[in-house]
């Protein structure tokens, strides 16, 4: 049986959708049965992050009222056969879902894919709660901004209080050079504030910009962006994998406190 | 004659006897002669050391106690102390059952709730009584309590103490770095620096404004 992770923010445009679709392919390439599911309802984005917009003929809320069955709802990617995507409904609104109706269809999906990853709305509404109700694990996805980690904040408070025991950080959009002229915050900043585990540090990336335009995710291109391996580490971590952190900062010093800090090795 | 002069406790490592406050040395020499006698032999020959509280003895009397112990039982003297030396002064109190006799300099009294985690943002705690947390308190996170705020980690977020109007409450943290403090209708914000204390810090009112201090050994809060 396979595990349901519900990437989360609480704060918007942090890139919770731009995780989802580069950890969805990143663990499709290591040849895991994936399905995306976009829970951004009214919002949908994912789709197009994907390109797969104009596949779309059924969506998620078709099947939690049952006018089609999962598995017509889901979407093939195009270059990965084993990666999927089930739509969010752009014309109804976050109510047309319960978190019930959500726990079953997770249940449902795990049974079949390896990885349910549930792209979730920023807030901490009804669309927050459809899209943690079946998740067994959590990626929180903040930025280097106090408005972003205060937000992560209540949110891990939240899937504390909702039972979901396990979860990770992962801080996107760091700019070293930002950071060491003392501009942002620092990694151990964030740790400080939110002590969870960090699975992650996605550097800002214009690539990610260009390719999300094209429909494809960095994570293809691993050996020419920073961000794209940076998921690649993330999507092996997943997997229960020990890959070392990339070292942003080009220094030695703050890595080993960094690793210290998060409990991997010297 | 005061019937409780002393007590008797057994511990693991054997058995102390504590002379409880106001009890004159007489009483005390009686009442211990009466009580080893009956339970001699449920002491038999273990272990035992005399907590004095807060009286000095002069040498006369500390040789009158010896030989009270060695005459009415097989007890084995280990320790004759006094509770500034070892015992907490709490103890003398807790026995009495009455805080009166005692000086209560320094001492709280009340329900507490204690919290095992940290507190995140957006979570707010409303006590009758003392809070204490073992762990941070995050920036968004909020805690009124009528009495006492205990953090055992960094205190980021807002703590209001003596929230029901009592101004002789405090707030304690490893770590105090609030975004607001506020005790009773006293209101203080953080400064607008962001350093964190190296040290311990209480915060409490004096003239209706909110003072910080580190913790030292010895104080009255
Ligand atoms: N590491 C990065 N480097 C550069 N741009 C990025 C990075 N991550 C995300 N972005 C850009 O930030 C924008 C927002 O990202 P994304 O849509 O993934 O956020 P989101 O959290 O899903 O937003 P929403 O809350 O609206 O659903 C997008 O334009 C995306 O391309
Ligand atoms: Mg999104």
């Amino acid at each position: 049986m396979g595990e349901v992770i519900v990437i989360t923010s609480g704060k918007g445009g942090v890139g919770k959708t731009t995780t989802t679709a580069n950890l969805g392919v990143g663990l499709a390439l290591a040849q895991k049965k994936v399905v995306l599911i976009d829970a951004d309802i009214g919002l949908r984005n994912l789709d197009v992050v994907m390109g797969l917009e104009n596949r779309i003929v059924y969506d998620l809320v078709d099947v939690v009222e049952g006018r089609c069955r999962v598995k017509q709802a889901l979407i093939r990617d195009k270059r990965y056969d084993n990666l999927f995507l089930l739509p969010a409904a752009q014309t109804r609104d976050k109510n047309a879902v319960s978190p019930e109706q959500m726990k079953k269809l997770c249940e449902e999906l795990k049974q079949e894919f390896d990885f349910v990853l549930v792209d979730c709305p920023a807030g901490i509404e009804q669309g927050f709660r459809n899209a943690i109700a079946g998740a067994d694990r959590a990626l929180i996805v903040t930025t280097p901004e106090v408005s972003a980690v205060r937000d992560a904040d209540r949110i891990i408070g939240l899937l504390e209080a909702a039972e979901i025991k396990s979860f990770r950080l992962v801080i996107n959009r760091l700019r070293p050079e930002m950071v060491k002229r003392g501009d942002m915050l620092d990694i151990d900043d964030i740790l400080e504030i939110l002590a969870i585990e960090l699975i992650g540090v996605i550097p800002d990336d214009e690539k990610i910009i260009i390719s999300t335009n094209r429909g494809e995710q960095v994570v293809t291109n691993a050996n020419d962006s920073p961000a794209g391996k940076a998921y690649l580490n993330i999507a092996q971590r997943l997997l229960g994998e020990t890959v070392p952190f990339l070292d942003l900062y080009q220094n030695q010093s703050f890595f080993s406190r960094l690793k210290r800090l998060i409990g991997l090795g010297g | 004659m005061n019937k409780y002069a002393v007590e008797f406790k057994g511990t693991k490592e054997g058995v102390t006897i504590y002379c409880l406050e106001g009890a004159d040395f007489t009483e005390i020499l009686s009442d211990l002669a009466a009580k080893l006698r009956q339970r001699a032999s449920f002491f038999g020959d273990a272990e035992v050391s005399i907590d004095l509280g807060n009286r000095e003895l002069t040498e006369e009397e500390r040789e009158a106690l010896i030989t009270t112990v060695t005459k009415n039982s097989r007890l084995r003297l280990k320790s004759i102390h006094s509770s500034q030396e070892k015992a907490p002064a709490i103890t003398s109190a807790k026995r009495q059952g009455e805080m009166e006799d005692l000086s209560l300099d320094g001492f709280k009294e009340g329900r507490a709730l204690v919290i095992k985690r940290t507190l995140r943002s957006g979570q707010y705690i409303r006590y009758p009584g003392h809070v204490i947390v073992l762990g941070d308190v995050n920036p968004g996170a909020e805690i009124a309590a009528d009495g006492d705020i205990y953090v055992f980690g960094t205190l980021r977020g807002i703590a209001h103490a003596g929230a029901n109007g009592d101004r002789t409450a405090s707030v304690v943290a490893l770590r105090l770095a609030p975004t607001q403090l506020r005790i009773a209708d006293v209101i203080s914000r953080a400064p607008d620096h962001d350093d964190l204390p190296d040290q311990p810090e209480y915060a409490y009112v004096q003239d209706l404004r909110i003072l910080i201090a580190a913790i030292t050994a010895k104080q009255n809060t």
